[in-house]
C-alpha cells in the first residue's frame, strides 16, 4: 500500500514536470500506466517475496521500514522518514547509505527531469520558470527527528540489554557480525566462497575492500542521478542486495518491487527477456545445486557458487540497463524540448 | 567405448579363506532351515532359526519389525523423499508385519566406526529353495567372517523379509538405522507373541554398527543356461538414475571373472539383441572401421559385430533404467543414504538339486563375497575416486559423464541463441511499420515516449506460459484425487484423467483469456517456449541425466521446427510441404503418451495400444517418487502444448502488416 501511494506521488510529480515542459500529449498517452499499482502488484506477487514470508524471515519487516522511509521522504513528512530510516538502519546496517537519496528527496522533492531541461525550456520560451530550490528547512527537520528517534531506539536497547552486556555488546554482535563476516554458511551471495579461501593475514584487508565496494558507488551515482532520488533508492537497494555480506531472497524482493515504480520511464529497457528468464532459471537452479552438493554428495561447492555468480551477473545487468535506460529517457526529454 | 583405466584392485584378496568346510557348513544350515521352513507358521520360525544360528556363532542379533509404506500417491512425497520418510509403525496387536533379522560382528581390530552390509532377502510367506540357498550362502560367509582375523570393519548381515517387497524391507531397516523413531514402551511389550523367553526381549532393541561403507545384496536366481559357467548378474541403478561408484562394480567384476571363473552379465534389451537392423548398422560400422584402420593404424574403430550389438543393447538398457528413475533392486535404498551398493544375482548353470553343482556354487559364491568384503575392508575411505555418473555398455566397459554429456550440450546450446534471436527479431520488426506510418512530428513525439509496451511485449507470451504451467501442475496433481475413488480400472482412470485435464484447460482459458485474441506474436511464443524448455532440460539434467537426454532428443526437434501452419506464404511449395509434414509428425511424437508408447515398444517389443497402460506406467513412476514423473508433466507436457499453440497460431498480425 505504501508502495502504491509512493507511486501515485511519483506519477503526480512526473505529470506536473512534463506539463511544465509542454509535452502535454505525452502526458495523455502515458496516463494509463499507473506505476504505483504495477509496483505494488509486483511486490506482492513476487515469488521471492512469498518464499521469504513462507520461510518466516524478518526481511519483510526490514523492507517495510525502507518503504516507510521512502514514502515519508516523497510526501515530505520528515518524522515518518526519520523513523523509517532509524528502524531500517537498526535492523540491518546497509540502509544507512540511503540517507543520501532521502536528503535529496526531502530537499528537492520527488523525481523530475534534470534541471538542465527546465533551463533549456526557459531559455527557449523566455518565460520565467521557477527552478526547484533545495529546501533546507525540511532537511534540518529530518535531521532533528533522526536524532530524536535514534536516541530513543538506543535508549530502549540499552535498557533491555543491560543484563546481557549493554550497547557495546549489541553493536559488536549486530554491526560487527555484518561487517566482519564471521559466519561462512553458503548463501546466494558471493562473499562466503571468497572468505572461505582467503588467508587470515589478508582477511582484514579484504574486509575493508568488500565493504568499501558499496561505499564507493554511493557518491558517483548520487552526482549523476541527483534529480531522481527515488530511482537512486532503487539503484542503491539493488547494489546492496548484490554486495552485502549475507544476501537473501528478501532483499531482491524489495528492489524488484521498487523497479515497478519506474515502469513508464523504463519501458525501453533492453535485455528484459534475458533478465526475466534468467531470474527464473537461477531461482530454480540454485536449490537443486545446493541439494546436489549437500545432500546427494555428487556435486561440490563450485556448482552452487556458479549459480550465485550467475545471479550476481543478472543483477549487474539489471542495474546497468535500468540506469542506462533512465539516462536515455532524460536525454530523449531534452531532445524533445529543444526540437 | 573405453575401458576404464584406474580402478581399485586389492591384492590381498588373492588367497580366499572360504573353503569346502564352509560349504559343508552352508549345507548344514540349509538342511536346518529347510526343516524349519517345513513347519513354519507365518515365517517367524525362519527368523528364530536364523537368529539362533547367529547367536551360536557368538555374534549380536537383533530383530526389526516393520510395516510396508502405503504406496499411495502423495504430492509432497517428491520433495520430502530426501528427508525422513515416516513408515507406519506396527501396533501391538497387528500380526501382519515383517521381521528383518540382523546379525552384527564387531571387528576385533576395528574401532566400530564403519560397517559393511550383506543383505540376503527371502520371502517369509512363501520361501523357495533358491532363497534358502542364498540364506545359506550368506550365513556361511557370515560365519567365516566371524572367525577372520583381518576384519577391521564391522559386518552386518541383514536377512530381509521380502513379503512386502525386497525394497520395502531394506528401506524400512535403513530408515530406522539412520533416522530413528523413538517409540513408547508398548512396542517392547508385545514380545509376548514369542515364547515369552526373557532372553528374546533384548533382541528387539535396535542395534547399529556405524557408518556403512558399502553394501552387497546377494540372491540366488533361477537356473539359466548362459554357457558352461555359472553366471552373476549385476544390478546397479538406484533411484533417479544414481549409480554406485564404478570402483565397486569393477571390484566385483574382476573378482568374479578373473578369480572365480564366473560369467558376469548386466541386463540388456532382449529385443535389440536379436534385431536385424542393428546388425546391419554394426556391420556398416565394422567395415568403416576396417577401412579407417587401413588409412591410419592408430584408429582402432573396428568393433566386432557381436560386441557392437551387445554393447548397444546393454547401453540402451542402462539409459532406459536410469531414465525411468526407478531402482532396479533394493540396492537403490542404500543410495539414498550415499552408501555404494550393488545387487548380485547368481544363476547356476546346472540345477541346484544336484549336490555337486550346489557345493560348487556355494564355494565360488562364498569366495567372491569374501573377496569383495575383504577389498572393502582394506579401504581407508569410501569409494570416491572413480565415476559416479556413467552408463554401462558391458560389465567392464562404461561411458563416463565427460563423453555422454557432449551430445546433450550440443542439443541444448542453440536454444538460448534461437530464443534471443526470435525475441530481438520481433522488436526490430515492430519499429519498421511505425516509421512508415507516421509523418508528423507530433505523432513521433507520442510514439517515442509511449512505445506500445516497447521491449516488454513478451510479457503476454510469458502470461500464456504461466497459465499453461498452472494447468500442468493441476494435471500432475489430479491422480491423487482420482486414486481416492476406489475400484477403478486403469482404463477408466486414464480416461477420467484425460477428460478432467481438458476441462481444466478450457476453464483456465476462460478465466485468463485465450492466447490468440490477445495478439501474441507467434515468434515471441516460440521464444518463450524455447527458453522454458532450455531451463527445464537444464534442471532435469542435473537431477537425472538420462531422462533429460531422452527428453531432449524428442522435445528439441519439435520445438525448433515449429512454425505456424498458416505462416510461410512466401516459400516454395516443396520446402513448405516438408516443413508442414515434419511439424505434424514431431508434434504427434512429442505427445507424452505417444513417446511412452514408443519406449514401451522398443523395450518390450510389443506395440499394442492400451490406454490403461499409460495409467499403470504413471502409477509406477509416482509410487517410486521418480523425478521422471515431474519432468513429464511439468516440462514435457507444457512444451508440447505451447508447440501446438504455435502450430495453430492464426498469424493475424503478419497478415495485417503484409496488407499495409
Amino acid at each position: 500500500m505504501l508502495i502504491r501511494a509512493t507511486g501515485r506521488r511519483l506519477q503526480m510529480s512526473r505529470n506536473t514536470s512534463l506539463k511544465r515542459l509542454g509535452l502535454t500529449k505525452a502526458v495523455n498517452d502515458s496516463a494509463n500506466v499507473s506505476a504505483g499499482d504495477i509496483a505494488s502488484l509486483l511486490y506482492l506477487w513476487n515469488p521471492w517475496a512469498i518464499v521469504t514470508c513462507v520461510g518466516s524471515c524478518t526481511s519483510p519487516i526490514e523492507n517495510l521500514m525502507v518503504v516507510i522511509m521512502i514514502y515519508g521522504a516523497c510526501s515530505r513528512l520528515a518524522p515518518l522518514a526519520a523513523f523509517g530510516y532509524v528502524m531500517a538502519t537498526h535492523l540491518s546496517l546497509y540502509p544507512a547509505i540511503l540517507i543520501v537519496p532521502v536528503i535529496l528527496l526531502l530537499g528537492y522533492g520527488p523525481d523530475a527531469p534534470p534541471t538542465r531541461v527546465f533551463i533549456l525550456k526557459e531559455y527557449d520560451k523566455q518565460t520565467s520558470l521557477k527552478v526547484q530550490r533545495f529546501s533546507w528547512m525540511t532537511v534540518l527537520h529530518f535531521i532533528f527527528w533522526l536524532f530524536i528517534w535514534s536516541c530513543y531506539v538506543l535508549l530502549l536497547s540499552s535498557i533491555i540489554l543491560k543484563k546481557v552486556g549493554g550497547l557495546n555488546e549489541m553493536f559488536e554482535k549486530t554491526y560487527g557480525f555484518i561487517l566482519t563476516v564471521k559466519d561462512l554458511s553458503p548463501n546466494i551471495g558471493v562473499l562466503w566462497y571468497f572468505f572461505a579461501e582467503v588467508f587470515d593475514f589478508f582477511r582484514g584487508f579484504f574486509l575493508i575492500v568488500f565493504n568499501m565496494n558499496i561505499i564507493f558507488m554511493v557518491l558517483p551515482l548520487a552526482i549523476r542521478l541527483k534529480h531522481r532520488p527515488c530511482f537512486l533508492v532503487f539503484v542503491y537497494t539493488a547494489i546492496v542486495a548484490m554486495l552485502k555480506s549475507y544476501p537473501s531472497a528478501g532483499d531482491s524482493a524489495l528492489y524488484l518491487g521498487l523497479l515497478g515504480l519506474f515502469a513508464s520511464e523504463l519501458a525501453e529497457m533492453q535485455f528484459t527477456f534475458f533478465l526475466f528468464f534468467g531470474y527464473i532459471g537461477v531461482s530454480l537452479l540454485s536449490p537443486v545445486m545446493h541439494n546436489l552438493w549437500i545432500w546427494r554428495g555428487t556435486g561440490n561447492a563450485n556448482f552452487y557458487f556458479a549459480t550465485g555468480l550467475a545471479y550476481t551477473c543478472l543483477q549487474t545487468v539489471l542495474v546497468v540497463e535500468s540506469v542506462g535506460s533512465m539516462i536515455k529517457h532524460d536525454r530523449k526529454l531534452r531532445l524533445l524540448v529543444t526540437s | 567405448m573405453p575401458l576404464c583405466q584406474w580402478h581399485y584392485r586389492d591384492s590381498s584378496s588373492a588367497n580366499p579363506l572360504f573353503s569346502t568346510e564352509d560349504a559343508i557348513e552352508a549345507n548344514r544350515f540349509m538342511k536346518g532351515i529347510e526343516a524349519a521352513a517345513g513347519v513354519s507358521i507365518g515365517g517367524i520360525d525362519l527368523a528364530k532359526f536364523i537368529s539362533q544360528q547367529i547367536e551360536d556363532l557368538g555374534a549380536e542379533v537383533c530383530y526389526h519389525k516393520f510395516l510396508p509404506h502405503s504406496k499411495h500417491f502423495h504430492p509432497l512425497k517428491f520433495f520430502t523423499s530426501m528427508t525422513n520418510d515416516m513408515a507406519i509403525q506396527p501396533n501391538g496387536t497387528d500380526t501382519n508385519f515383517g521381521i528383518n533379522t540382523i546379525g552384527i560382528i564387531r571387528a576385533p581390530r576395528g574401532d566400530g566406526k564403519e560397517a559393511i552390509v550383506l543383505v540376503t532377502p527371502y520371502n517369509s510367506r512363501r520361501v523357495d529353495s533358491n532363497e534358502l540357498l542364498s540364506l545359506a550362502l550368506g550365513f556361511s560367509v557370515f560365519s567365516l567372517l566371524s572367525r577372520a582375523a583381518w576384519l577391521s570393519k564391522d559386518i552386518v548381515w541383514l536377512a530381509a523379509d521380502s513379503q512386502f517387497g525386497e525394497y520395502a524391507a531394506v528401506s524400512a531397516w535403513l530408515n530406522q538405522y539412520h533416522n530413528p523413531v523413538f517409540l513408547s514402551h508398548s512396542m517392547i511389550l508385545d514380545t509376548k507373541i514369542y515364547d515369552g523367553n526373557a532372553e528374546k526381549a533384548e533382541f528387539f532393541t535396535f542395534k547399529r554398527a556405524g557408518t556403512m561403507s558399502a553394501a552387497l545384496i546377494v540372491k540366488v536366481g533361477e537356473t539359466r543356461r548362459y554357457g558352461d559357467r555359472d553366471s552373476v548378474t549385476m544390478y546397479a541403478e538406484a533411484s533417479n538414475g544414481q549409480m554406485p561408484n564404478l570402483d565397486l562394480l569393477n571390484v566385483v567384476h574382476y573378482l568374479a571373472v578373473h578369480r572365480q571363473g564366473f560369467r558376469v552379465n548386466i541386463a540388456a534389451f532382449s529385443s535389440l539383441l536379436s534385431s536385424a537392423w542393428l546388425r546391419v548398422i554394426a556391420e556398416f560400422f565394422h567395415n568403416l572401421g576396417t577401412v579407417l584402420r587401413k588409412i591410419n593404424p592408430d584408429w582402432k574403430l573396428d568393433i566386432a559385430v557381436p560386441d557392437y550389438v551387445e554393447g548397444t543393447a546393454n547401453l540402451a538398457n542402462s539409459i532406459y533404467n536410469q531414465a525411468l528413475g526407478v531402482p532396479t533392486g533394493s540396492h537403490g535404498a542404500f543410495r539414498d543414504y550415499q552408501v555404494d551398493a550393488v545387487s548380485l544375482e547368481f544363476s547356476p548353470t546346472f540345477n541346484v538339486r544336484n549336490e555337486n553343482a550346489k557345493s560348487l556354487l556355494l564355494l565360488r559364491g562364498g569366495r567372491l563375497i569374501e573377496g569383495v568384503v575383504r577389498s572393502v575392508n582394506n579401504l581407508l575411505e569410501k569409494f570416491h575416486q572413480s565415476f559416479f555418473l556413467y552408463f554401462l555398455t558391458a560389465p567392464s566397459k562404461f561411458i563416463s559423464v565427460g563423453v555422454y554429456m557432449i551430445p546433450f550440450a550440443l542439443l541444448l546450446a542453440p536454444l538460448p541463441i534461437v530464443a534471443a534471436a526470435l525475441a530481438d527479431g520481433n522488436k526490430s520488426m515492430e519499429k519498421l511499420p511505425e516509421n512508415l506510418i507516421d509523418n508528423g512530428k507530433a505523432s513521433v513525439n507520442a510514439d517515442v515516449l509511449q512505445n506500445k509496451g516497447g521491449s516488454w511485449k513478451w510479457l503476454q507470451a510469458a502470461k500464456v506460459l504461466l497459465v499453461i504451467q498452472l494447468w500442468a501442475v493441476c494435471v500432475s496433481l489430479l491422480p491423487y484425487y482420482i486414486t481416492q475413488i476406489p475400484d477403478f480400472t486403469p482404463m477408466q482412470s486414464a480416461v477420467i484423467w484425460a477428460m478432467l485435464s481438458i476441462i481444466i484447460l478450457i476453464a483456465l482459458y476462460v478465466m485468463f483469456g485465450s492466447p490468440y485474441p490477445a495478439g501474441v506474436e507467434w515468434k515471441l511464443l516460440k521464444a518463450t517456449m524455447i527458453t522454458s524448455i532450455s531451463i527445464g532440460l537444464g534442471l532435469m539434467s542435473i537431477i537425472n541425466f538420462a531422462t533429460a537426454q531422452l527428453g531432449a532428443l524428442i522435445v528439441i526437434p519439435m520445438c525448433l521446427f515449429s512454425r505456424p501452419l498458416k505462416a510461410g506464404s512466401g516459400m516454395h511449395s516443396l520446402p513448405r510441404a516438408v516443413l508442414l509434414i515434419s511439424n505434424i509428425t514431431l508434434a504427434v511424437l512429442g505427445f507424452p503418451p505417444a513417446a511412452l508408447l514408443i519406449m514401451k515398444g522398443l523395450s518390450k517389443g510389443s506395440w499394442t495400444v492400451d490406454v490403461g497402460d499409460f495409467w499403470v506406467w504413471m502409477e509406477f513412476l509416482w509410487q517410486w517418487s521418480s523425478a521422471t514423473y515431474l519432468y513429464l508433466f511439468l516440462v514435457h507436457l507444457p512444451c508440447w502444448l505451447l508447440c501446438i499453440h504455435v502450430l495453430l497460431h492464426p498469424c493475424r498480425q503478419e497478415l495485417k502488416l503484409k496488407q499495409e
